[in-house]
C-alpha cells in the first residue's frame, strides 16, 4: 500500500490528489477526466450548475462508487476503489448532500459513531478473529474498554459544545426528533469526532437560513483555522468568496476553471456555465451511488 | 414489565389456575359423567382436512356405541384439541390431558413428530398414548404406554409387493415415493419385499408433499425403462402423478399403496386413474358384517358420502377404544393393561384385532386388491394389464 | 437423448405456470416496489371461486374468467385501499408484512369457507392432446402461455406507450414528483393492483383446471415460486417475470433430470440466492441501479420505548420463577415452557431484524441447525446433554452466520426473500442429507434434557431450566445493546451508507449479530430438541418464522423485553383461548395486520 512517490516539495505538501477521474453511466460521463491537488490546511470549494458531478465526485473520492478511470491518492498513498469504512479509519470523514444523519439514535450515539473508526480498546485488529474479540469485549467491558468509552463521551460533548445551546440540552434525544438545522449540525459533529485529516462537506448550508449559514460559516472558518484540510460542495458564493483558498468549477463532468474566488467569478467559461444552459439535461448529481 | 402485559399474564395465570382446580374437582364417582377421551390432531392448519375426517370416523362410532347402551351405562365421549400437527401444541395439549382427571386416554396425533415428541409426557404421566395414524416404526417404543392400531409399513408393503409382483407380473419397477418418514419407511419395505420376490426396482424418486409438477420426475423415470410404476402415496399427490404418467406418454401400469385409497383419487385424477391398481385394508364392497356396517351407517350419517380410509382407521380406533375402557375401567393404568386383554376386537381394518404385547400394535391387516374402472373400485378379476 | 428436449419441455410447461404469478407480482412490484405476499392467496381465491363457478354455477369458460377476474380485481382494489394505502407514509418494512398479515387472513378464510380437502376443478376446454416430444400437451398448457405471454407484451405496451402507463411508472420512479405533475397516485396504484389481482386470480383458476386440483397449501408455494421468478427476471420487469420464470422451470427440470426429484426445490431457491448475490437486479439489467437517499424527515419506526423501571422487571422475574411453586397446572407450565422457547428465538430475531435492520424470514433455520446439533452430538458421540446444546449454539452461530451471509450484500425486501430462500435451503439440505440428519426418518430417542448427569423430568425443573437460560440470554442481550456494538447495530439499520461512511464495515458487524442471535436461536433449538425427543425437517419451518416475527413486532422491535412479552402474548393467549383453535391463524394474520397499521413500534415500542 505505501507508495514511495514523494519527489518534490510540493508533493509533500499534497494531502488529496485526483488525477483523470472518471465515471460514466451508460452513455453519460458524469466525472470527465478530473485533477485536483488539495494541500493540507487548504480550504476548496468546488462548485457548478446542478447535475454537474460534485457529489458523484465526492463519492469517488469516500469509496461510495469506483471510478472507471484514474486515480485517487491520500497523503501520496492510493486509496483508488477502498471501501468508505476503511477510508473512514484513514481519516477522511464526509457530510452528505441532503444530510444523512441516524434518526433512532440520539445525539450523542450519532457523534459517537463518527468516533468508531477510532476505537483501539475493544476493537482488537486481529485478522479472523477480531470480530469475535470485539463481541466479547463488547459483553465483558474491561477498564480500558470503558475508559475509552467515557473518554470518547467527553470528546463528544466538547464537540457538540460547539454549537452552543443547540445540540448539549438534546444529547438524549433521538435526531428524527431534532429541527432540520440542528440535524445537518450533528451530522458535523459527527464528521468532526472522527477526528478527520481531511473533511468532506457536501453543500453543508442547502436548506439553512441566513442565521443559520452565518453561524455554519464561523463554523467552517474555525475549523479551517485550526488547520483541518476541508473540500466543501457549496452553492452559496459569498460563503465559497469568503472561505475559499482555491475554487473549482465543475460542469458537465469536467473542471472549466480553477483559481481563486475573483479569478473564477469572472471567467467568462463560468458565468455561460451559470446562466447559458438550456432546460434538458441528464442530471448526473441525482444519481448518488452507493455500493 | 408494563401495566399491559403483567395483567394479562397474571389473569392468564389466573384463569388457568381456576380452570385447573375445576378439573381437578371433577370426580367419576358421578356415573352420570361421560367417560372422556383426549384426542390431539388437526383442525386447523396444512393436515386439517385429516383432522375433519377423524371426526367423521369418531362421531359414527361413538353414535354405534351409544345406540348399545354406551360403556357399562355411562357414554362415551371425546374433546378434540387442535394441534396442527405442531409438536409444539401436542406438547402443550399432553400437559393440559395428563392433568384433566377425566381423561382415561389419549388418542392422537396424526404426524409422528408431533406424536413422539408428546410421548415422553404421556409416559412420565402414565396415560396412554393411543396412536392410529402416526406410522413411524419407532412410535411405540416412547415407552408402554404407547399403542398403535396403525398398520405397519412391515405389513402392508410385503401385501403390495405380492400384488404388483407376483399376481401382476412386473419385474422392473419404478417406485414414487412420498419423502417422509412415512413414505420413506414403506419404500424401504417395499423395495426389500419386492426383491424378495424376484423384481428389481430399477428408480426411486422422493417427493415433498407440496408437489404439483411430476412431468420431469416421470421422463427420469420412463428412461430407467420400468414395467412398472408403484405408487407411495396419498391420494391427491397419487391422482397428480397419475395424470401426469398419461401426459409425458407412460403407459406403464400403475400400482399403488393403500393410502391412495378414497373417493376424492377417483374425483382428481378422472380419467386418467383408469386401470391403476391398488391394494387396500378397507374396501366398502368387502362382504365381512363389520364393514358393512360401517359403510352404511356412514352413508347415512353423513349425506351419501362414502367412507375413505382414514374414516376407517378413526371409526376403528375409537372402538377399540371402547372395547379397552370396557374392561379397563376408567384407570388410567388399569387401561394400559386392558390393551393387552383385549382380543379380537372387531375392526374394519384387521378383522378381528388382538395387540402384539411385544410391539404394542396389531399384526395383520385386511387384504383386498382393487383396481379402476370406469371410475369405479372394483376388486380386481385377475385380469393381466396389458 | 430425446429426454432432454423432454426436459426442456417440461420446464417450459411448469415455468408457464409461474409466469402467470411472476407478471402480477413484477407488476406490483414495479409501481410499488413493494413484494406482493399475498399474490398467493389471490391466486388462491381465483381458484375458488373459478370452483364455485364451474362446479356449481356451470357457467361456460367465458363467463367464469369473467367472474373470477372480477373477483379477484376487487379483493385487490380493497387489499390496496384498505390494507396497503394507510401505510403509504408509515415505515418501510410495513407493507411488506401487512402483506403477509393479508395472505394468512385471506387463506385462512377461504379454508375455513371450503374445508382444507383439495377438491377437483374440471377444465372446461375440450380434451385433445397434442404430442410434443415423448409427451403430450393440451389446450390448457396453450391458453396459460397464450395469457402469460399476452398479459406480459399488453403490459408492456401499456407501460410504454398509453397515458396511465406512463403515470405508473413516473408513480414508481418517484411518488412526489408524480403527484406534483397531476398524477393521481391512489388511482394509479388501485388500477394496477386490480390488474395484478385479477391476473392473479385467472391464473389460479387455469392453474387449478391444469392440475385438476385445487387445495389451500396452493398459497404459500405459488407466492414462493413465483417471487423466485420475479427477482430472476428482474423486479418490476414484467417480460423480465415471464422469462425468469421460464428461467426457473428449465433450471428445476434440469435439476430434476440430473439429481432426482427431492432436489427440486433446493434448485429454485438456490438460484434465487445466487441471483441476488451476484445480479440484484435480476439477469437482465445492466447496471446496478442506486437506491435513492432518504429525505431529511423520514426514517423508520421513530418511537418512545416504554421505559421499565428496574423494580417492575424483578418483581416480574420473582414471579415467574415462584410460579411453579404455586397450584398451579402443568399445563399452563408448559404452555409457558414453549413460550420461553419460542422467547428465545424470538431475542435473537429482535437483534436480527429490530436491532440491526435485517428482517430475517428463515430464522427457524436456526432453530434447526441448533436441534439436530445437539440432537447428533448427545445421541451419536454421547456427548452429555448441556454440552450438547451448547454446542448447538455455537454451530448455529457459526455455519448459520456463514449460509445467511450472501444476504449481507442485500437491502430492504431482498432481505427478506434471500433469508426466506435460504432457510427453505437449509430445510431441504436437512432433509436429503441422509446420511447426517436420517433424512425424512427424523431422529428419534433423543435423550431428555439432563444438566451434569441430573435428568430434568419434572415440569417445574425444565420451566425453571428454560426461564433462566432465556433471562440469561436476555441480558445478554441488553448488555451487548449498551454497548458500542448496540449502536453499531442501529446505525447500520437506519442508514447503511452513513454507517459505512464512519467505519462500520456492513459485513461483520451483521455477522456479529447474526452470531449472537444465531447462539440464542440454537440454545432454544437444542433444548427443543431434548423435549421432544424426536425431530425431523419439518419440526421447525416457515410458519414458525413468520410467528417469530410478528412476536418481535408486536413487542417492538430491537425491545428485548418485548420479545418476551410479545413471546407470552402469542404463544400463551391462543393456548389460553384454546376454545377459538380453528381460528388461531386467522388471528395471527389479523393482528399482525392491525399492528403494522395502528401500531407499528409495538407495544413496548423500538429501540
Amino acid at each position: 500500500m505505501a507508495e514511495p512517490t514523494k519527489a518534490t516539495d510540493a508533493d509533500a505538501l499534497s494531502l488529496l490528489s485526483l488525477r483523470g477521474l472518471t465515471r460514466r453511466f451508460g452513455g453519460l460521463t458524469a466525472v470527465d477526466g478530473i485533477d485536483l491537488e488539495l494541500n493540507r490546511g487548504e480550504l476548496v470549494s468546488i462548485i457548478g450548475p446542478n447535475g454537474a458531478g460534485k457529489t458523484t465526485l465526492f463519492n469517488l473520492v469516500t469509496g461510495l462508487d469506483r471510478p472507471d478511470a484514474g486515480e485517487v491518492r491520500l497523503d501520496g498513498h492510493r486509496i483508488t476503489g477502498f471501501a468508505p469504512e476503511k477510508l473512514a479509519g484513514q481519516g477522511i470523514a464526509r457530510t452528505f448532500q441532503l444530510g444523512r444523519v441516524f434518526g433512532n439514535l440520539s445525539v450523542m450515539d450519532n457523534v459517537l459513531i463518527g468516533a468508531h473508526a477510532r476505537l483501539r480498546a475493544v476493537q482488537p485488529a486481529v485478522p479472523l478473529i477480531g470480530p469475535l474479540l470485539e463481541l466479547g469485549l463488547a459483553l465483558w467491558r474491561p477498564a480500558a474498554v470503558n475508559a475509552e468509552e467515557e473518554r470518547l463521551r467527553e470528546e463528544a460533548r466538547g464537540i457538540l459544545a460547539r454549537f452552543g445551546e443547540r445540540l448539549l440540552p438534546r444529547l438524549d434525544q433521538p435526531a428524527y426528533s431534532l429541527s432540520y438545522a440542528n440535524r445537518r449540525r450533528v451530522e458535523i459533529a459527527r464528521a468532526l469526532a472522527l477526528k478527520p485529516r481531511l473533511l468532506l462537506l457536501d453543500e453543508p448550508t442547502a436548506g439553512m437560513n441566513p442565521t443559520e449559514t452565518t453561524e455554519m460559516q464561523a463554523l467552517v472558518a474555525e475549523l479551517k483555522a485550526e488547520g483541518l484540510t476541508i473540500l466543501p460542495i457549496e452553492h452559496k458564493l459569498d460563503m465559497v468568496m469568503r472561505l475559499s483558498d482555491r475554487v473549482v468549477v465543475m460542469d458537465d463532468g469536467k473542471k472549466i476553471a480553477e483559481g481563486s474566488g475573483e479569478d473564477v467569478r469572472n471567467d467568462a467559461g463560468v458565468i455561460e456555465a451559470y446562466l447559458g444552459h438550456g432546460l434538458s439535461r441528464p442530471q448526473a448529481d441525482d444519481r448518488e451511488t452507493a455500493a | 414489565m408494563s401495566n399491559v402485559s403483567r395483567r394479562t399474564l397474571v389473569k392468564a395465570s389466573l384463569a388457568s389456575i381456576v380452570v385447573g382446580a375445576a378439573m381437578s374437582r371433577a370426580t367419576f364417582a358421578q356415573s352420570s359423567e361421560p367417560i372422556l377421551l383426549g384426542v390431539s390432531g388437526p383442525l386447523t392448519g396444512p393436515n386439517a382436512q385429516y383432522g375433519a375426517q377423524w371426526k367423521q370416523g369418531f362421531d359414527l362410532a361413538l353414535d354405534e356405541i351409544r345406540a348399545a347402551g354406551g360403556i357399562n351405562g355411562r357414554k362415551l365421549a371425546y374433546t378434540f384439541e387442535d394441534s396442527q400437527s405442531d409438536p409444539r401444541q401436542s406438547v402443550a395439549i399432553a400437559q393440559k390431558f395428563v392433568s384433566d382427571p377425566r381423561i382415561v386416554m389419549e388418542l392422537g396425533d396424526f404426524s409422528s413428530p408431533a406424536s413422539m415428541a408428546a410421548s415422553p409426557i404421556y409416559q412420565r404421566a402414565g396415560l396412554v398414548q393411543f396412536g392410529f395414524t402416526n406410522s413411524h416404526p419407532d412410535f411405540t417404543k416412547g415407552g408402554d404406554f404407547m399403542w398403535s392400531t396403525s398398520v405397519s409399513q412391515a405389513d402392508e408393503q410385503p401385501l403390495l409387493a405380492s400384488y404388483a409382483v407376483s399376481h401382476l407380473g412386473l419385474k422392473r419397477l419404478a417406485v414414487l415415493h412420498l419423502n417422509s418418514d412415512w413414505g420413506r419407511t414403506s419404500r424401504d419395505y417395499f423395495v426389500n419385499a419386492a426383491k424378495e420376490l424376484g423384481a428389481e426396482t430399477v428408480i426411486t424418486e422422493g417427493y415433498i408433499p407440496d408437489e404439483r409438477d411430476f412431468r420431469s420426475t416421470l421422463v427420469r423415470v420412463r428412461d430407467a425403462n420400468p414395467d412398472g410404476l408403484i405408487l407411495i402415496s396419498y391420494y391427491s399427490d397419487g391422482a397428480l402423478i397419475a395424470r401426469q404418467a398419461r401426459q409425458v406418454g407412460l403407459k406403464q401400469t400403475i400400482c399403488a399403496s393403500s393410502s391412495v385409497y378414497s373417493p376424492k383419487f377417483l374425483e382428481l385424477g378422472g380419467e386418467a386413474v383408469e386401470n391403476v391398481h391398488l391394494g387396500t385394508r378397507y374396501f366398502p364392497d368387502d362382504p365381512r358384517p363389520e364393514v358393512q356396517k360401517f359403510v352404511a351407517g356412514f352413508k347415512a350419517k353423513f349425506n351419501g358420502q362414502e367412507p375413505d380410509a382414514f374414516n376407517a382407521y378413526s371409526y376403528d380406533a375409537m372402538n377399540v377404544a371402547a372395547a379397552v375402557v370396557k374392561i379397563g375401567g376408567t384407570d388410567r393404568r388399569a387401561i394400559r393393561d386392558a390393551f393387552s386383554k383385549v382380543r379380537d376386537v372387531s375392526t374394519v381394518i384387521f378383522g378381528p384385532a388382538t395387540f402384539d404385547v411385544a410391539t404394542r400394535r396389531v399384526k395383520g391387516g385386511m387384504n383386498a386388491e382393487l383396481v379402476v374402472r370406469k371410475g369405479q373400485f372394483v376388486l380386481w378379476d385377475g385380469k393381466q394389464p396389458t | 437423448m430425446s429426454s432432454w428436449l423432454d426436459y426442456t419441455i417440461n420446464g417450459l410447461i411448469v415455468g408457464n405456470v409461474y409466469a402467470l404469478v411472476a407478471v402480477g407480482l413484477a407488476l406490483i412490484f414495479g409501481v410499488s416496489r413493494l413484494i406482493n405476499f399475498a399474490q398467493g392467496s389471490i391466486y388462491l381465491v381465483g381458484a375458488y371461486v373459478g370452483w364455485v363457478a364451474v362446479v356449481r354455477l356451470q357457467t361456460p369458460l367465458v363467463i367464469t374468467i369473467v367472474l373470477v377476474a372480477g373477483v379477484s380485481a376487487l379483493i385487490g382494489l380493497l387489499i390496496e385501499r384498505f390494507g396497503l394505502r394507510p401505510l403509504q407514509n408509515s415505515v418501510r418494512i410495513a407493507p411488506l408484512l401487512a402483506t403477509i398479515g393479508i395472505s394468512f387472513v385471506l387463506d385462512q378464510i377461504v379454508m375455513l369457507t371450503f374445508s382444507p380437502n383439495p377438491r377437483a376443478l374440471p377444465s372446461q376446454l375440450p380434451d385433445i392432446r397434442f404430442q410434443i416430444g415423448a409427451g403430450t400437451i393440451g389446450p390448457l398448457d396453450i391458453l396459460i402461455a397464450g395469457i402469460g405471454l399476452a398479459s406480459a407484451v399488453l403490459l408492456f405496451v401499456f407501460l410504454r406507450y398509453s397515458k396511465l402507463g406512463w403515470a405508473v411508472r413516473a408513480t414508481a420512479q418517484d411518488r412526489d414528483a408524480a403527484m406534483q405533475m397531476g398524477v393521481d397516485v391512489n388511482r394509479v396504484n388501485q388500477a394496477v393492483f386490480g390488474i395484478a389481482a385479477a391476473l392473479g386470480g385467472v391464473s389460479g383458476m387455469l392453474v387449478g383446471m391444469y392440475y385438476n386440483q385445487i387445495d389451500t397449501a396452493m398459497s404459500l408455494q405459488a407466492t414462493l415460486k413465483g417471487v423466485v421468478a420475479e427477482v430472476v427476471g428482474g423486479a418490476g420487469n414484467v417480460p423480465g417475470a415471464v422469462i425468469g420464470s421460464l428461467l426457473l422451470g428449465l433450471v428445476e427440470s434440469y435439476g430434476i433430470a440430473i439429481f432426482g426429484t427431492s432436489y427440486r426445490n433446493l434448485f429454485s431457491f438456490v438460484l434465487l440466492v445466487a441471483v441476488l448475490v451476484f445480479r440484484p437486479n435480476g439477469l437482465f439489467a445492466s447496471a446496478k441501479r442506486a437506491p435513492p437517499e432518504p429525505l431529511t424527515g423520514t426514517f423508520i419506526a421513530p418511537s418512545r420505548p416504554v421505559h421499565l423501571p428496574l423494580w417492575a422487571l424483578l418483581l416480574a422475574f420473582t414471579a415467574l420463577a415462584l410460579l411453579p411453586l404455586l397450584p398451579v397446572s402443568s399445563y399452563v407450565l408448559q404452555t409457558l415452557i414453549n413460550a420461553w422457547l419460542f422467547a428465545m428465538l424470538a431475542l435473537s430475531l429482535t437483534l436480527v431484524a429490530g436491532t440491526s435492520g435485517q428482517v430475517s424470514l428463515g430464522h427457524a433455520a436456526l432453530l434447526a441447525i441448533g436441534a439436530y446439533t445437539s440432537a447428533l452430538l448427545s445421541l451419536d458421540l454421547a456427548v452429555p446433554v448441556g454440552l450438547a446444546i451448547l454446542c448447538g449454539g455455537l454451530m448455529s452461530a457459526a455455519l448459520g452466520t456463514l449460509l445467511i451471509s450472501p444476504s449481507f450484500r442485500l437491502r430492504g425486501h431482498y432481505v427478506s426473500i434471500a433469508t426466506l430462500a435460504i432457510g427453505e435451503i437449509i430445510s431441504l439440505i436437512i432433509l436429503n442429507w441422509e446420511t447426517v440428519t436420517r433424512g425424512p426418518i427424523g431422529i428419534s430417542g433423543i435423550p431428555p434434557l439432563s444438566l451434569f448427569g441430573h435428568e430434568l423430568v419434572d415440569t417445574p425443573q425444565i420451566y425453571w431450566f428454560t426461564l433462566l437460560v432465556m433471562v440469561v440470554l436476555a441480558l445478554l442481550q441488553m448488555r451487548l445493546l449498551g454497548s458500542h456494538l448496540g449502536r453499531g447495530f442501529r446505525a447500520i439499520r437506519d442508514d447503511d451508507v452513513a454507517a459505512r461512511a464512519y467505519g462500520l464495515s456492513l459485513n461483520r458487524y451483521k455477522a456479529l449479530a447474526f452470531i449472537f442471535g444465531g447462539f440464542a436461536a440454537g440454545v432454544s433449538g437444542g433444548i427443543a430438541a431434548h423435549l421432544y425427543s424426536y425431530i425431523n425437517h419439518e419440526t421447525f419451518n416457515t410458519q414458525q418464522s413468520i410467528l417469530a416475527l410478528t412476536i418481535v413486532i408486536l413487542g417492538g422491535l430491537g425491545n428485548v423485553a418485548g420479545a418476551i412479552v410479545g413471546s407470552v402474548a402469542l404463544v400463551g393467549l391462543p393456548e389460553v383461548f384454546r376454545i377459538a383453535a380453528e381460528y388461531r391463524i386467522l388471528i395471527y394474520g389479523i393482528v399482525l395486520l392491525l399492528l403494522v397499521r395502528f401500531r407499528p413500534q409495538g407495544l413496548l415500542g423500538t429501540i
